[in-house]
């Protein structure tokens, strides 16, 4: 454990020493979120669109900004670098899982972004009024639901950062990710607005925890079981996921072997 | 005429070992289509509910987008290089740019070239057409003559923002020109009609970040209407966000400390 | 004028001033302290042209900062620069034709290009004509065996290869006036041979040279002019031969014999002079000062005494004068 406390640790560390860039980064997504709360109070005036009324679709984009804040680090971007260049080969010599190890680095940089969130949640708060908040036990797996974004996150970032084995580009490939993740995460829009068998799917997949599942939780279109039904569906994915980036990985690797790096 | 022709050899002397990576580049081509697609998809999702944002058309936002895919389409083709500025600031790399007979802005401009522009320029004129073909423009001989105009301007405005803003990078240490990349991402904002926003914002993309002259106001100024004639105005806008960029990065040259110290 | 003309030049670093740790960026982010870091300190220097230089000093010393303000890349802190009368930093363009400009530790060629590329891009840049280009290319061929890396690509040049692709860059459009920072680092000894040489050559064709250099050995044998930089200051200016002659007046005759020499004989017949045993019996050495006696009158003087086999004088190198004066052993006062 203690290897990957310290990788954890010097990750937060690095977090603070580019504070400025993070702090920008963080002003450019939070103008966003200003922004797309602009778009839909129009689209709302009127009344419901969609099912949503204004109150939830505030809140709605209040969670999604949360959540497309968090798990924000660049250590895909090392991660890329590394396995491009085949110094990927030395960071296996460590006595260190690699995997856990990134796991550790993305999770050390958390707790600056926690700290961004809660202050633009409470501006957003003080300038339009309280978000209205479930009911305790769905709370309870609100709650559940942000901290399986962690992994899950982590899971989709190094899952496609992992293709860098097959590919010099990995910018591409990021942009892909990012392109389908704010689609089908319902980070743009929320999934209900979608055809109802992209709906469907879209809402069983991976990215649905990403953003569309705590929302929903959050605001209560999602309750009960549905709710809980959700939930698990992300921690299976996280599972699935965590063991096929293994399989991958192996692949990788031996990909990097054969070629001689 | 000289500094044209260089610049179109200095730029032209990455195209083979861009062809050098087949793979890459239609990575790169689909990453960026899909994008595009993303946002046909959540505009068609929105407008499937709701006729009209604040009276602009599906067809009216699509060109918005398109003219954000074009002009960010040619500051990839032709200026990635300025993406690597702060790279190349925290490295010293422009040490031998700044002995050569030839302006240092446009060697760090042309020294790569994003290959996404080309599809996000082809997407994007699709996009405009389709929409310019659905949209009852009036069309003139003037109107077809200012369209080219303003459309030209609406590009270099992307183009200056993208230098003044990545220039800051000599007044930071980061490697990565995530202040660039903030305003970037705000940038995205002026894809929507700009009547949207609260008068903050109108004020911010309309004045302080002119965003809004690279999609709102061209396209306005195409349909015609009340405030179509601040359209015009976009060569204006042009020429001082050029001016600004150039002072920006001027100043941040004579900030230049090299490496190694 | 000097061609190369450097008044009161001075160039101040600006550097945040962190505790290391957490706790030192945590604190740095309330209290922002700065540390100024003086890197070149109010420097004169002028090169007349034709004159070759070497600019020497421990790493450090400010011997780059001084080239990247020379070459217009710095702007100083205060002072001035002028070459042939202009300011590299105001007249870019014009200064830039004048001047080439080595890094050792650094390439100006395209990392995905091949080697000829670059140069053909640069001949562009620089505007200079297909005749022109072909005739420097071919001399470069010569004196450089530039022919076997032409080809390769930017990333993929050894490091001796890259010296000598950035060599032809940086001479490309034969400007009068070229500085040289650390030419011949890391390369290894066939190389660093070779490229010296092509100093040589360049030298003699009557560019103005700037050789900045921690390695002595690149300067002997180059110039007649040294200047010594430590912390940002020169401390010596002025001729190599009379360094050579102020303070390298010590020799060595090393000595073997035939028969083993009494060694306190040979001390009492040379007063002044240090004597000091060999690895062997039959092996001594006798150190003097070349201003108080000869080699001759030393080796006259040990006739008589000992058996002579075989004998030679040692001259201490630049190298070692330089280093003792780094180490502060020797103080220059030119």
């Amino acid at each position: 454990m203690k290897p990957y406390l310290a990788h954890a640790r010097a990750a937060a560390l690095s977090a603070l020493a580019y504070r400025a860039n993070f702090l920008l980064s963080l002003g450019g997504v939070a103008f966003q979120l200003i922004a797309l709360l602009a778009v839909w109070r129009v689209l709302l005036t009127g009344g419901q669109v969609g099912g949503f009324d204004w109150p939830q679709m505030r809140a709605y984009l209040v969670v999604g900004f949360a959540s497309a804040t968090l798990v924000g680090t660049f250590v895909d971007f090392r991660m890329s670098h590394r396995i491009r260049s085949g110094l990927v080969a030395l960071d296996l010599v460590k006595p260190v899982d690699y995997q856990r190890a990134r796991f550790a680095e993305t999770a050390g940089g958390v707790w600056i972004e926690v700290v961004a969130v809660v202050a633009v949640v409470a501006v957003t708060v003080a300038v339009g009024g309280a978000l209205r908040t479930p009911s305790g036990p769905m709370l309870a797996l609100f709650a559940a639901s942000m901290v399986l974004l962690v992994p899950l996150k982590f899971a989709v970032s190094y899952l496609s950062t992992l293709a860098c084995f097959w590919t010099e580009n990995f910018v591409g490939v990021l942009w892909a990710r990012q392109a389908l993740t704010s689609l089908l995460s319902g980070a743009l829009v929320p999934l209900a607005f979608f055809p109802g068998w992209l709906a469907t799917a879209a809402q069983w997949s991976p990215f649905a925890g990403l953003t569309s599942t705590p929302a929903l939780i959050f605001i209560g279109r999602a309750s009960g079981t549905h709710a809980l039904l959700l939930v698990a569906a992300q921690l299976g994915w996280v599972l699935a996921m965590w063991f096929g980036a293994r399989l991958l990985f192996r692949r990788g690797l031996r990909r990097l072997t054969v070629n001689g790096g | 005429m000289r500094t044209v022709r260089l610049y179109v050899r200095l730029l032209g002397a990455h195209v083979r070992s861009l062809l050098e990576y087949e793979s890459d580049f239609w990575i790169m081509m689909a990453a960026t289509v899909v994008m595009q697609v993303v946002n046909v998809v959540f505009l068609a999702a929105i407008f499937a509910k709701v006729p009209h944002i604040n009276g602009w058309s599906f067809w009216a936002v699509v060109a918005m987008f398109a003219m954000v895919a074009i002009a960010e389409g040619v500051g990839s083709l032709f200026f990635e290089g300025m993406w690597n500025l702060a790279w190349q600031i925290n490295q010293g790399d422009l040490d031998y740019m700044m002995v050569r007979p030839y302006p240092v802005v446009l060697q760090v401009s042309s020294m790569q070239i994003g290959v996404n522009g080309l599809s996000n320029i082809v997407t994007g004129g699709l996009m405009l057409g389709f929409a310019l073909a659905n949209l009852a423009v009036d069309w003139s001989a003037g109107r077809i003559a200012a369209g080219v105009v303003v459309l030209l301007s609406a590009i270099a405005i992307k183009v200056a923002i993208n230098l003044a803003t990545n220039s800051v990078s000599f007044w930071m240490q980061s490697p990565s020109p995530l202040f660039a990349f903030a305003v970037h991402q705000v940038g995205d904002l002026a894809r929507f009609p700009l009547s949207i926003y609260p008068l903050a914002l109108k004020a911010a993309l309309g004045f302080a970040l002119p965003f809004a002259f690279v999609s709102f106001f061209p396209v306005s100024f195409l349909l015609g209407g009340g405030t179509a004639w601040v359209g015009l105005l976009t060569p204006l806008v042009a020429a001082y966000c050029l001016a600004v960029a150039w002072f920006v990065f001027s100043r941040g040259l004579r900030r230049y400390e090299s490496a190694g110290n | 004028m000097a061609l190369v003309e450097a008044r009161e030049l001075t160039k101040v670093f600006r550097r945040p001033d962190k505790d290391p740790g957490m706790r030192g960026a945590i604190k740095h982010l309330f209290v922002r302290r700065f540390v100024d870091k003086t890197a070149v300190d109010h420097v004169d220097l002028s090169i007349e042209a034709g004159e070759a230089v070497a600019y020497v000093g421990p790493n450090g010393a400010g011997k780059s900062t001084t080239v990247k303000l020379l070459s217009g890349i710095l702007v100083p802190t205060s002072g001035e620069v002028r070459i042939d009368g202009l300011s590299p930093q105001r007249d870019r363009m014009a200064v830039s034709h004048r001047i080439g400009v080595l890094f050792g530790q650094r390439t100006q060629l395209w990392w995905d290009l091949p080697v000829s590329e670059s140069l053909a891009v640069l001949r562009d840049v620089y505007g200079i004509d297909h005749g022109t280009y072909r005739r420097r290319m071919a001399r470069f061929e010569d004196v450089l065996e530039l022919g076997e890396v032409l080809p390769v690509l930017g990333r993929k040049l050894s490091l001796g290869q890259r010296m000598r692709a950035d060599l032809a860059a940086a001479l490309l459009h034969d400007p009068p006036v070229v500085y040289l920072d650390e030419p011949t680092i890391g390369l290894d000894l066939a190389v660093k041979d070779r490229v010296r040489e092509f100093f040589r050559t360049v030298r003699d064709e009557g560019t103005t040279v700037m050789l900045t250099s921690h390695d002595l050995g690149d300067i002997e044998g180059f110039c007649r002019r040294l200047v010594i930089i430590d912390e940002g200051r020169i401390i010596f200016d002025g001729d190599l031969e009379a360094v050579k002659d102020a303070f390298a007046r010590e020799r060595i005759l090393n000595v073997q014999t035939e028969t083993a020499a009494a060694l306190d004989d040979v001390r009492a017949a040379l007063p002044g002079a240090q004597v000091t045993a060999g690895d062997t019996p039959l092996q001594f050495s006798v150190r003097f000062d070349r201003f108080t006696m000869t080699a001759g009158h030393v080796v006259t003087a040990l006739a008589p005494l000992a058996n002579l086999v075989d004998f030679g004088v040692d001259e201490p190198s630049i190298e070692d004068v330089i280093r003792r004066v780094y180490s502060g052993e020797l103080v220059l006062t030119p």
